[in-house]
């Protein structure tokens, strides 16, 4: 199954390198598609099928929290697996996110991190199967 | 936490952002001058929570290209564009600022970090008027210096 990817973030040096990860992950991608803000990640939400959302929390506009609160209100993305990267450090607002279903991911990452939580959060198995050693 | 802890801090986290992030190794030199600022690429990020305050980031101009090179994973680090390259100083910054306050405040804390903006170099000399900064820290690279400046308001 190749997987559909949306990457929200409002630093485009960042979704390149999520991107760069991705592609060195061996993880079997689809599309990749790419928006700067929240309200821009529901719009492709809207347009396309995705299978997994990426999403940093601190961004203009639509912050990464209200996306995915408006996801969950919604029967056709309420469901699709969602991994914040970002620098939060607060234990309170990561509790909200881990309490909305989403995985959690530290800035600064290393692509093997993103990589075994997108498997486990996927249910994908084989974790040592190729990709960034 | 004291001045002094909040210095390596500043330090530690200032260096494990440059090499994981950027893949760039640093060297503390506490003693060297501050960087010439006309000759370097800023960046500003505040932020309110238990304390308020802002972070100053220099880089060397000359240092950036290969810092958002390494970013982007660009094979001629001579094609980052200058907006690519600013771009890489802000989500730095974004990063180093993420880690250091809870780093310093503890977990439990919840800050509001601002969006990054870059600045220019009298813009940086109009915030070092305020004051000392709390904490600094100087830094080397194989091209270039890196200086940040955390200013802390009581």
């Amino acid at each position: 199954m190749a997987i559909n990817v949306l990457i929200v973030d409002d630093s485009g040096v960042m979704r390149a390198m999520i991107l760069k990860s991705l592609n060195m992950s061996g993880l079997p991608l689809g599309d990749t598609h790419q928006a700067a803000n929240g309200q821009e990640g529901l719009d492709v939400l809207n347009q396309n099928w995705v299978d997994l959302v990426i999403a940093d929390i601190n961004m203009p506009v639509m912050n990464g929290e209200e996306m995915i609160e408006c996801m969950k209100q919604k029967p056709e993305t309420k469901d699709i697996p969602i991994v914040v990267i970002s620098t939060e450090g607060s234990e309170k607002r990561l509790e909200r996110l881990r309490q909305k279903g989403a995985a959690f991911i530290h800035k600064p990452f290393s692509p093997e991190l993103i990589r075994d939580t997108i498997r486990n959060l996927m249910g994908l198995g084989g974790a040592d199967d190729g990709g960034a050693d | 936490m004291t001045a002094e802890q909040i210095k390596e801090t500043l330090y530690k986290v200032a260096g494990e952002v440059l090499e994981k992030l950027a893949f760039i190794f640093s060297f503390p030199e506490e003693e060297r001058e501050p960087m010439d600022y006309s000759d370097a690429v800023i960046a500003r990020v505040s932020f309110t929570g238990p304390f308020k305050g802002t972070l100053l980031m220099a880089v060397s101009k000359e240092a950036l290209p290969e810092i958002a090179g390494n970013m982007l994973g660009l094979e001629d680090n001579s094609d980052a564009a200058a907006e690519q390259q600013y771009d890489a100083l802000k989500e730095l910054i974004n990063v180093i600022c993420g880690n250091l306050l809870p780093a310093i405040a503890g977990k439990q804390t919840v800050f509001n970090v601002e969006a990054p903006h870059i600045i220019s170099s009298d813009e940086m000399m109009n915030s070092r008027g305020a004051g000392q900064p709390s904490s600094a820290a100087k830094l080397d690279m194989d091209d270039g210096q890196c200086d940040l400046m955390l200013y802390i308001e009581n």
